[in-house]
């Protein structure tokens, strides 16, 4: 029975040799050049001053503990699912009242928001700061037109009053 | 419980070490070709959506480019940031790739599946008896999950060993989404298990394979356990892979890199090698537990071996070319999205479809009448309909804590 991890093992050590293989290769192959510039942490080239925060938000930790717990309920039901049929009616019932429970404090932790992620709903701006009616005067800006013929104004909100009336 | 196993072992040693070693051998080429191949199927089914031509210059059809580019990398200088924990950023990828290749040891490849004697699926090579897939452990399927996790250790400490923000916030968003999704993933293949009543790949194949509804329709679990399973295990495992719609951890807007930011060269080349490996394997679980993996019938083919490996890779194009698909038409998610998804849509109903379906398995051996069945069912429905009521009113109360929290701040 132990024989059939043997072909595992087998394609491991290939795996792994292909990788340790891989970076062999390139360290005979490739260039070694090293810079300052190259060595430091890429921030799309704004130059990093302050020493390399380590912390992540805590909600991607709760996330990983609630994945424990859920991970450890499907590994319950692995077992149920190959022997159900010699578990009868009775297993049924009992792995219900498992899935409840499990399923009642998974409720209860999004209930308490550990699971929020989104954004909250835009809250409706001050009166009048943002024209809900979109034109051309307010959403192109059209610019250099100067010195091709057109009148100045063209484009702006001025010129748009027909649009306004209609509305 | 446990049905099969490999007739290999039990014979004499060598011949057992060496069949072993050329399976492993033939696996192991067979899934870096098509890992090339992969990359190259892509891009130019990407290209060919959106009207242009793609590569076409690295031997006929560009078929070549992906080890043009391969060994390209090979000669760029492989730097190692300042602010790295040295071990963890030259281990990562090993955790990346590794994984990636075992994955592919547990699927059956091929093999008659018609004889329906209790040889099937056996092939004889070099007059050793065994079957057309690597290993056939007795837990073959949760050793796949298992797979699936340390890949995600690949990922997380990519991010932490590179010594900089942003692929830290990278590799911490990418592992997040990946656990989320192994749970619905584990669901869904709890079903299939369910219904093969073993966790051996090649028991699931035979179960696949036996006569199905009025001959027409096949056995395959995408339609016996209902179709649920399947399209909750499609979309966990699309997340699973960080192939779009849910590819935000690798979103050039968002995080430059993502958790291989830092990475250069050839390491960097193992990361994308070891995603593309993952698409392939995942679509060949996905073929393995919902289409019957290499069960198909004989039409016109003499007897043999090839039956199965024709089905198996008509199946697996099937799949490959949907996940092509995805990337060239559908936007992203945005993270919050994604999560939800993951947690408040895809579990609860895969948990409530197990549920169901072990209740109706029962039934159906233990022989309830039709309306004991019909009682249960309905039972089911109005206990899932109540508690997803709950789930909705949890979340909304949610919702409302953080409304308020935000006006009492704000």
């Amino acid at each position: 029975m132990l024989g059939q991890y043997l072909p595992l093992l087998a394609l491991f050590v290939l795996a792994a040799a292909f990788a340790a293989g891989s970076f062999i290769a390139s360290g005979l192959l490739a260039p070694r050049d090293p810079s300052a510039a190259k060595r430091a942490a890429y921030e799309c080239g704004i130059v990093p001053t302050r020493e390399t925060p380590e912390r992540f938000p805590v909600r991607f930790f709760l996330v990983a503990m609630i994945f424990i717990v859920f991970d450890i309920e499907i590994i319950f039901f692995y077992p149920y699912a190959v022997a159900y049929g010699g578990l009868g009616v009775f297993g049924l019932v009992v792995i219900m009242v498992f899935s409840f429970a499990v399923f009642e404090s998974f409720v209860y932790l999004i209930g308490n928001g550990a699971l929020e992620w989104g954004p909250l709903k835009q809250v409706a701006g001050p009166a009048g700061a943002v024209s809900v009616q979109r034109t051309t005067g307010t959403t192109v800006r059209r610019v250099g037109l100067e010195d091709r013929g057109y009148a100045e104004g063209v484009g702006t909100e001025d010129a748009d009053d027909t649009d306004e009336e209609a509305a | 419980m446990i049905l099969a196993a490999d007739p290999l072992y039990g014979g004499d040693l060598l011949g057992d070490i060496l069949i072993t070693l050329l399976k492993a051998g033939v696996a192991f080429t067979f899934l870096l070709v098509a890992v090339m191949l992969m990359i190259w199927f892509e891009r130019k089914l990407i290209s060919d959506m959106q009207n242009r031509i793609g590569p076409n210059i690295a031997g006929p059809w560009g078929i070549f480019q992906t080890l043009a580019d391969g060994i390209k990398l090979f000669f760029k200088e492989d730097l190692v940031p300042e602010n790295a924990d040295r071990f963890v950023f030259k281990l990562a990828p090993y955790l990346a790739l590794v994984p990636a290749f075992l994955v592919f040891a547990i699927v059956p490849l091929g093999g008659d599946f018609n004889r329906k004697d209790g040889s099937d699926g056996v092939v004889s090579i070099f007059g050793h008896d065994t079957f057309l897939q690597v290993a056939d452990p007795p837990m073959g399927i949760l050793f796949f999950l298992a797979m699936s996790s340390i890949a995600i250790y690949g990922i997380m400490l990519a991010g932490w060993g590179s010594g900089s923000k942003y692929p830290l916030l990278g590799a911490v968003r990418a592992s997040a989404q990946m656990i989320s999704y192994e749970a619905a993933l584990g669901l869904a293949i709890a079903a299939v298990v369910l219904q093969t009543g073993s966790l051996s790949t090649h028991d699931m194949v035979i179960d696949q394979a036996a006569g199905g509804y009025g001959g027409i329709i096949p056995n395959w679990n995408i339609v016996v356990t209902g179709f649920v399973p399947f399209f909750v295990f499609f979309i966990a495992g699309t997340a699973e892979l960080n192939r779009p719609p849910f590819d935000l951890v690798e979103a050039e807007q968002e995080l430059v890199g993502g958790f291989h930011t830092e990475y250069s060269s050839i390491r960097f080349a193992l990361f994308f090698l070891a995603e593309f490996m993952n698409t392939i394997t995942m679509s060949a679980i996905m073929v393995l537990l919902f289409l019957g993996g290499p069960a198909g019938p004989a039409l016109f083919f003499p007897e043999g071996w090839w039956i199965g490996t024709f089905w198996f890779f008509l199946k697996l194009m099937a799949f490959l070319f949907t996940f092509v698909w995805f990337r060239a038409t559908l936007p992203r998610f945005r993270y919050d999205q994604l999560m939800d998804l993951g947690w408040k849509v895809l579990i609860p109903i895969s948990l409530a479809w197990f549920l169901l379906l072990a209740g109706l398995r029962l039934g159906d051996d233990r022989d309830w009448t039709y309306n004991e069945t019909l009682a249960f069912m309905v039972g089911c429905i109005i206990t899932f309909a109540l508690l997803g009521g709950l789930l909705i009113g949890a979340i909304n109360t949610a919702r409302a804590e953080r409304v308020r929290e935000e006006a009492d701040r704000g």
